[in-house]
């Protein structure tokens, strides 16, 4: 059973890790959770998401939901954010383009063009 | 939408985007009157009951930037709640957030599964870090009352500023909630 005691250790190891590189978000994945992204399978976008960085132990990213935006036709939409570029929106997204994305734009920064719907704000 | 967790997550959008910072959400499966209902409890703006009325019609929504005036989350919600023997009630207060209750008959044949009830909660708790989540999911069968219980808000205390995308954590917060899943026997329902 997990415990609190599990989340202190946790913590003492995130700070670790922080004051040898910086507790900065180098990147940030915004999900379309909306109805008709939900619909088009949002939620397991989301989650593969957050198993590509549980599994590949990226600490400097960071991921959250948001409502629709008006490109209902190529739900699951993501925007993947980094400062100083233009945003960069992937549509149609699947699970499996989603590990592509994690391995292409987040570890190595190439944008994948195959997937992107839209750039800039 | 092919299972109740999916609804459950586009209830939790709504929340959000009404400005909630508690999102209370309970399951709840009682076999002896052989219902499952799923409650949310939301601090958001609240509805009048104009709006009340109006957010159950699928030719209604709340964002004024929409080109098609189209709003199927809750009307959808509410019709497979009624297909399976269900009920679909919601109460609001402008100023003083919403509740929403959803019945289904437990073993009507319409009735859609609950679906995955683990990524909808972990996707929403981590993608709102703004936002306190209260689980409780309780299965009473029997007589026996299993019931278990999770609070975010207690999590990022502990946390301090670690984010919740920190990997250790996501793993934390999926397998407390599989083992709440299991341990309420609500995997497969």
């Amino acid at each position: 059973m997990k415990t609190l005691a599990d989340l202190k250790k946790i913590r003492e190891k995130a700070q670790e890790e922080m004051k040898l590189r910086g507790g900065n978000t180098r990147i940030k994945i915004v999900v379309g959770m909306g109805t008709s992204g939900i619909a088009m399978g949002a939620r397991e976008v989301m989650k593969t998401f957050l198993e590509e960085i549980a599994n590949r132990n990226l600490t400097d990213v960071l991921v959250t939901q948001t409502g629709e935006k008006g490109l209902s036709s190529m739900e699951p939409v993501v925007d993947v954010i980094e400062e100083g570029k233009p945003k960069v929106t992937y549509g149609n997204m699947t699970p499996d383009k989603v590990k592509k994305v994690v391995v292409e734009h987040v570890v190595n920064g190439r944008t994948v063009s195959d997937y992107v719907v839209a750039t800039g704000n | 939408m092919q299972d109740i967790s999916l609804h459950l997550l586009d209830i939790i959008e709504n929340s959000v985007r009404a400005n909630a910072r508690n999102i209370k959400v309970r399951v709840i499966r009682n076999v002896q009157k052989n219902r499952l209902r799923i409650i949310v409890d939301d601090d958001g703006v609240g509805m009048d009951s104009h709006t009340i009325e109006m957010a159950q019609n699928p030719f209604y929504t709340s964002k004024a930037d929409r080109e098609k005036k189209v709003g199927l989350g809750i009307p959808l919600f509410k019709q497979n709640a009624e297909l399976s023997n269900g009920c679909f009630k919601m109460a609001s207060e402008p100023g003083f957030g919403t509740v929403l209750t959803v019945d289904f008959e437990l073993d009507h044949i319409d009735r859609m599964p609950l679906g995955n009830l683990k990524d909808t909660l972990l996707g929403a708790i981590i993608g709102h870090p703004e936002v306190d989540f209260y689980i409780n999911l309780s299965t009473k069968d029997k007589g026996v009352e299993q019931s278990f219980h999770f609070d975010t808000a207690a999590i990022k205390e502990e946390l301090g500023g670690i984010p919740l995308t920190y990997p250790d954590v996501i793993e934390y917060i999926d397998q407390s909630l599989f083992e709440g899943i299991q341990n309420t026997n609500m995997e497969d329902v």
